[in-house]
């Protein structure tokens, strides 16, 4: 395979980059409680909330600041007002009033009622009012009448979670209490802050159309191999995606062609290349057959196992890169951490397309550190040969450097203190490096690291993804699968003409048992470690969730 | 499921031997400064293969210790050897590990301390009892419990030197003691 042909010869797919919702979001536990309204005079709401405050301890658990503190009469919902106005009608001026809301905790009715008794509207006409001032019995100023100042107190349907979004928030301003709806606010448990959101989808959105049809291209590679199922998984630094972007900003060219030059790691699916007990692999027994006769059913069996998934292999090809270069970093450190008895997992060899973008290097701008290790290159496992670091560079003023780097195998060059790059605006190139962080250079597993995928992996790979700390994954919505991890609702088609609409109620009456289970694992609030997900959503294609053996495909693990 | 009486498991009972496996593979991980986790693969009573964490070393936060033991077995068994094969691990297996087990068809998971963070059998989703496209496994839980956490909290008061930024543990102590009130430190594997 002509690798770099194949890369330059991808068309992105075309579509937009959505974003997973949580399960959360989709099915909000929209818990609602227990709350109390009451009537007090608007010049003491102040004087309410202190003493409210000051008696009441809050749950800070349950925050509810998305709750309005009070309301005007005439900003009451509907129902509650009118609950309300059937136990006490309005009085005379309404204005001189204003609705406080006791929510959970709630206190001792008699306490709370004591408490908001010196706050209660002047409904009485003045004589009832005046009765303590005429009657002056000491201690009796300080307590108001009860009788003249009663707080009526009346029951209220709150809920107790902040709203999602606006139209939340004001359907139950309406129906319950007027809720604030706060952007802002950290609920970042339950779902992602939408400006980290909004900036990850940003970055994702221009390369992700390419990044897909390398993933797709990778999982080409691998069913045809007969390795494994058509699923693939690509890599890419977001670092080194701004990197482009800035050095493109500097220069003016064009920025699509550069692409692939953040992808660290490529990796397809391999589960038929796994020999067990010395026995043939399913790749061995049905050599020379593409795609594997054993990927027409879903048979357990011949399944391999999810350490073979193609998003599990690219996490351990950036770990065996790391193991690799660990041991050149610091060659004591492999005899000492290695210990006798852990083989590592069995992998297939790498594919044209894995092994190219493991071990190629980048070319590198002279703003940034180069790190690139300075033992013999003949200990890393190069299926393109690579010069010397010290002397590999690519220098082509006349051309842009990645192109260079990427159409023409690296030319030995003069080393970097003899480089002058004279009257050009590209940044001075400096030795190769290579892409992947080394541990000494702070790598950590996938940490900030996007991965694309061709499917949407099963729930052992997605939970690989959070154990990895990658910072979004993404896949197309096209590769949907009922034994995925990540979606958190079913897919909806458009719903503009009447076509759809029964679409929907066909799909509506399908059996229960063929419902899939929705995960949304990517951001669970239950779990330690979250990651951002999207979904790409193919421009002109039939978006409707294809439900596996309906349409002819087995259902199986990606 | 609960074993409800610890000693009457240990008293040598086959589910207490192959724990005590488990728990010296843990042992084994935390001397080789990995999360101390360990398991053991028994078919037909016998052990068909040993794991210990090993993230640290592989570099890879995926090596968790089912996938080591499945490796090692599957270089001596089929993978359909696994329908008749049990998993004793000292701590209930994450998600991840739950999933996996569920699509190699596990027979059963015997597991030591519950893991409310990651745990896949109950501790946070319970993915061995989910309809899936692959058949459930029963999973019982809290043998030798207090052995499996007094390994975690042995590893958890050391400072991760791997960690991007370690966090100083000088002062902590080894907590000894449990809910119900008894100190109880096991002895040493």
């Amino acid at each position: 395979m002509d690798v770099e042909k194949t890369i330059r010869d991808l068309q992105p797919l075309d579509g937009q980059v959505v974003p997973i919702r949580t399960v959360q979001e989709t099915r909000p536990p929209e818990e609602f409680g227990n709350a109390f309204v009451a009537e007090v005079n608007v010049k003491s709401a102040s004087k309410v909330i202190k003493a409210l405050d000051a008696a009441f301890p809050k749950n800070p658990s349950l925050p509810l600041s998305h709750l309005r503190r009070f309301a005007k009469r005439e900003l009451l919902p509907d129902l509650l007002r009118a609950a309300i106005e059937s136990q006490s009608p309005p009085p005379a001026a309404p204005a001189q009033t204003i609705f406080v809301l006791i929510s959970p905790p709630l206190p001792d009715l008699t306490t709370l009622k004591a408490l908001l008794a010196p706050f209660a509207p002047d409904t009485a006409p003045a004589a009832t009012n005046d009765s303590p001032t005429t009657n002056e019995v000491p201690g009796e100023a300080s307590h108001p009448d009860p009788s003249a100042h009663t707080i009526q107190l009346h029951p209220a349907t709150i809920p107790l979670c902040p709203p999602f979004n606006a139209a939340q928030a004001e359907t139950w301003t309406k129906t319950l209490w007027p809720v604030v709806f706060n952007p802002a606010a950290p609920r970042s448990t339950v779902a992602p802050p939408p400006q980290i959101l909004k900036r990850a989808q940003e970055s994702i959105e221009p390369r992700a159309g390419y990044y897909l049809s390398l993933a797709r291209k990778v999982a080409e590679e691998a069913e045809q191999s007969g390795l494994g199922r058509g699923v693939g998984a690509v890599i890419v630094d977001p670092a080194i995606e701004e990197e482009i972007t800035e050095t493109v900003y500097q220069t003016g060219h064009d920025t699509t062609t550069e692409w692939d030059q953040a992808v660290l790691a490529v990796a397809g699916d391999a589960r038929y290349s796994r020999s067990e007990a010395g026995a043939p692999s399913q790749a061995q027994l049905h050599a020379g057959v593409a795609p594997n006769p054993a990927s027409k059913i879903y048979n357990a069996d011949v399944e391999g196992g999810p350490e073979l998934h193609a998003l599990m292999r690219a996490v351990d090809l950036i770990a065996r890169w790391r193991r690799e270069h660990d041991r050149l970093d610091d060659p004591s450190a492999s005899t000492t951490t290695a210990g006798p008895s852990k083989p590592e997992l069995e992998q297939p060899e790498l594919s044209a397309l894995e092994s190219y973008f493991l071990y190629r290097h980048r070319p590198v701008t002279s703003t940034n550190i180069s790190n690139s290790p300075q033992s013999p290159s003949s200990l890393l496992k190069r299926k393109y040969q690579d010069p010397n670091p010290e002397s590999d560079l690519t220098i082509d003023p006349s051309t842009d450097p990645c192109q260079s780097q990427l159409h023409h195998p690296p030319l030995p060059a003069p080393p970097p203190s003899t480089v002058v790059l004279a009257g050009s605006s590209t940044p001075a190139i400096t030795p190769a490096a290579p892409r992947i962080r080394t541990r000494s250079q702070g790598g950590y597993l996938c940490t900030d690291l996007d991965v694309y995928l061709t499917h949407e992996p099963c729930l052992c790979c997605s939970m690989g993804m959070l154990l990895s700390r990658f910072r979004s994954v993404i896949f197309p919505r096209r590769g949907r699968l009922d034994s995925g991890g990540l979606s958190s609702e079913p897919a909806v088609g458009p719903v503009a003409d009447e076509v759809d609409q029964a679409a929907k109620a066909d799909a509506s009456a399908v059996d229960k048992q063929d419902e899939r289970r929705y995960y949304g694992l990517h951001w669970r609030k239950e779990l330690n470690w979250r990651a951002l997900g999207f979904e790409f959503v193919e421009n002109g294609g039939v978006e409707v969730e294809v439900k596996g053996e309906k349409a002819g495909l087995p259902v199986f693990h990606a | 499921m609960e074993f409800k009486n610890d000693s009457v498991v240990a008293e040598g009972s086959r589910h207490g031997h192959f724990m005590r496996q488990a728990l010296l593979m843990g042992e084994k991980a935390l001397q080789s400064g990995e999360t101390p986790v360990g398991c053991v693969l028994v078919h037909n009573d016998q052990i068909v293969g040993f794991g210990m964490n090993d993230t640290n070393r592989s570099m890879n936060g995926t090596r968790h210790a089912e996938f080591i033991a499945i490796a090692e077995m599957l270089q001596s068994y089929p993978r359909s050897a696994l329908q008749s094969t049990d998993l004793y691990v000292t701590v209930e297996p994450c998600v991840m590990c739950a999933s996996a087990l569920k699509q190699y068809h596990i027979r059963g998971v015997y597991f030591g301390c519950a893991n409310d963070r990651f745990g896949g059998t109950g501790g946070v989703l319970s993915l061995h009892s989910d309809s899936s496209i692959d058949p459930s496994y029963p999973v019982y839980g809290g043998l030798f419990e207090k052995e499996a956490i007094m390994l975690l909290r042995r590893f958890y008061i050391q400072e991760n030197e791997k960690a991007p930024n370690p966090r100083p543990k000088k002062n902590r102590e080894l907590n000894t003691k449990f809910e119900n009130g008894n100190e109880e430190v096991p002895s040493t594997w």
